[in-house]
């Protein structure tokens, strides 16, 4: 009976405090809470996706990603084809970001530190809102990693994102052509999940009534293909889906405050993403977005009764940090984490998502390693 | 003769449509809303049924020589977007219809004679809740014509430095913040300073732009509109010639004294970005601020 008492007084606080945002704020704190809600039913975790087939080939979490890149990118499509006739000019508010070694780079230290801190950004968030004292310190850790891209980004920037290219597929391939490649390449990853996974173990089924939805676990699919809907939903309303932009921005006000991160980073502002601009608003989009996302999390773990303090070993908060570190800079060179830059920059038919995937699948394949040593 | 015609002009045809004339008018074949919005994905996201959007910073603007679209380049967007001579082009925009009001000016120096303006903009188009559209119009060509017909709209570097020297007088209005006239600041809040002297131009007035709007984004009425500049000594008698960093909010300080109160009004788009920076040129700073690398 508590948790449904606390369940209430979360959907409360979610609802009351709606009432006094404006319209765009309150439906992006609306999406938070449904992204949250999500993540936590369906356990979509964009790190189970890769380390779980590498260790254990079960595709569930892959298959939950696939559809909601395939929804998320039909999606995207339909909007493109409204506010921008004939793929000429770039859209202005989808996450369209340099394609180069850097966002590779960046894929590649997310990838490992996701799976050093057993979950990615969002993963945290979500985790955070089911009670788990791992979470925090693994989003702590983000901070300095954050604060060490910062210093280098300058570097970065003259030396490689300033003159990487922007390669956005409608312009090259037309609308049909470039759904038709994305959806075939997805479809072609899909099939090979089929062929080379294990068969997912049949868990002790709840009738698929109100009762069962909030007791069992939604399949990843349908959690991924409803991700897909929501995403398409918050790019409409000019705000692609990212959780980094946030932690991001307070990253840099306080390592400015200490005098760690540099006054002027180069072109930051221009570059679409997660990209952690200096605001000294207390309360932005983005911010009201993650809050909402770890109540939303909370109130679904409440309800399903999956919510409890989660307590880990003294090994697994040292992975977390350092799994933390590497999450902050791979989410800064590359404009975003797993949210940001893979589902919001393939679903906006953006190369640079591809590459950060890519490299992703590579850190996450070298965490596994890792960890195998160290076991 | 051309100031008199351009008086006739904004004396006899009102310049300003209401919302609830656009809204009215959204169907309207004769009728093209051009939103002028400086935030990227405003437009995207949402605007006036049939409305084209206009990208101030690389369609309005020549990025490469720091200049104002050219004649060709404005001809080919105004014809695509299916604007003829006879099509009556109505703008607006975000931030108190700055850009909208560039671009009218732009229109005009360009020879188009029916330009006009939604009052308000679309900060007065939100307050009222009116419906925004996704989708972009389809529209046939048209067959718009530019031509430099009023370039005497336009200050130049030289034409300011001459105001500055008396050899070609004309009253200097900053439309700027007072902290930004006076030089205790380089930039509004939130700008990274492009000028590397804080400050205005000698002999300027300052009267913010921001004393021309009502609370909706409309503008004042003309009488008191011509109280605001008749108090701070700006008549209309002689040449006027508005300022602000980069030329967008000084425009709308120009559709104000050129458009609203007839007045005689050149708008320098160079602004506080070029003769804050340029050598050898004279400056006011009570501030005294001076600029250390920071």
């Amino acid at each position: 009976m508590i948790r449904y008492g606390a369940a209430a007084a979360v959907a409360a606080v979610l609802i009351v405090s709606s009432l006094f945002l404006d319209n765009a704020t309150a439906f992006f704190a609306a999406c938070g809470a449904a992204f949250g809600a999500l993540l936590q039913r369906s356990r979509l975790c964009f790190t189970a996706a890769f380390r779980d087939l590498f260790v254990l080939r079960d595709r569930r979490a892959a298959f939950g990603i696939l559809a909601a890149l395939a929804v998320g990118s039909v999606g995207y499509a339909a909007v493109y084809g409204l506010q921008l006739p004939g793929a000429r000019y770039l859209p202005d508010t989808a996450h369209l970001s340099p394609a180069g070694p850097v966002v590779f780079l960046g894929g590649l230290a997310f990838g490992l530190g996701m799976v050093l801190a057993g979950g990615c950004i969002s993963g945290n968030l979500y985790r955070l809102g089911e009670g788990s004292l791992v979470a925090p310190v693994a989003l702590a850790g983000c901070i300095p990693g954050y604060w060490l891209a910062f210093s280098l980004w300058n570097w970065f920037y003259a030396t490689s994102v300033s003159t990487a290219p922007v390669v956005w597929l409608p312009k090259h391939l037309g609308y049909t052509g470039a759904v038709a490649l994305q959806l075939g390449v997805l479809g072609g990853l899909g099939a090979l999940l089929f062929w080379k996974g294990a068969a997912a173990p049949q868990p002790a089924r709840e009738p698929l009534d109100l009762k069962g939805a909030l007791r069992e676990p939604w399949p990843a699919w349908a959690g991924g293909a409803a991700i897909g809907m929501l995403a398409t939903l918050a790019y409409l309303w000019g705000h692609p889906l990212g959780v980094t932009a946030e932690i991001g921005r307070l990253s840099r006000l306080a390592g400015a405050a200490l005098g760690l991160v540099p006054a002027r980073l180069e072109g930051l502002h221009r570059l679409p993403g997660c990209s952690a601009i200096g605001s000294d608003r207390r309360l932005t989009e983005s911010g009201v977005f993650i809050l909402s996302l770890v109540a939303g999390s909370l109130l679904s773990a409440l309800l399903s009764g999956e919510f409890r303090i989660r307590v880990g070993k003294p090994r697994t908060y040292a992975l977390a940090a350092a799994g933390g570190v590497l999450l902050g800079f791979g989410a800064m060179i590359s404009l975003g984490c797993t949210v940001g830059t893979m589902l919001s920059g393939i679903m906006a038919f953006s190369l640079h998502g591809w590459i950060f995937t890519a490299a992703l699948a590579g850190g996450a394949w070298l965490g596994t390693q890792a960890l195998r040593r160290l076991a | 003769m051309i100031h008199v015609a351009l008086m006739l002009m904004a004396a006899g045809q009102d310049v300003l449509v209401t919302t609830d004339w656009a809204y009215e008018n959204l169907r309207n074949e004769k009728v093209r809303f051009v939103e002028v919005s400086v935030d990227p994905g405003v437009y995207e996201k949402g605007h006036l049924k049939g409305a084209v959007g206009f990208k101030w910073h690389s369609e309005l603007c020549d990025p490469v020589s720091r200049d104002i679209v050219s004649p060709e380049k404005f001809q080919a967007l105004c014809r695509e977007a299916g604007i003829s001579d006879d099509t009556t082009v109505v703008l607006y925009g975000d931030l108190n219809n700055w850009f909208a009001c560039w671009g009218h000016w732009i229109f005009t120096m360009y020879g188009h004679r029916n330009v006009k303006l939604m009052n308000g903009g679309r900060k007065k188009w939100e307050l009222e809740k009116r419906p925004l559209d996704l989708t972009a119009p389809k529209v046939p060509a048209g067959t718009f014509t530019a031509k430099v017909t009023h370039p005497e709209l336009r200050a130049r570097l030289n034409d300011v430095v001459k105001a500055v020297k008396n050899e070609s007088p004309a009253a200097l209005v900053d439309v700027r913040s007072p902290d930004e006239h006076n030089g205790k600041v380089f930039a509004p809040p939130g700008i990274q300073e492009l000028s590397i002297r804080a400050g205005c131009i000698p002999g300027s007035k300052n009267i913010p732009w921001s004393k021309t709007v009502n609370e909706d984004g409309t503008f004042k009425s003309a009488e008191e509109l011509k109280k605001l500049y008749a108090d701070a000594g700006i008549d209309g008698k002689g040449t006027i010639i508005t300022y602000c960093r980069i030329g967008e909010r000084s425009s709308h300080s120009w559709f104000v004294l050129k458009m609203i109160l007839g007045y005689d009004v050149r708008n320098y788009d160079g602004s506080w970005t070029e003769y804050g920076n340029a050598v050898g040129v004279p400056i006011e700073n009570k501030a005294g601020t001076v600029w250390t690398g920071k």
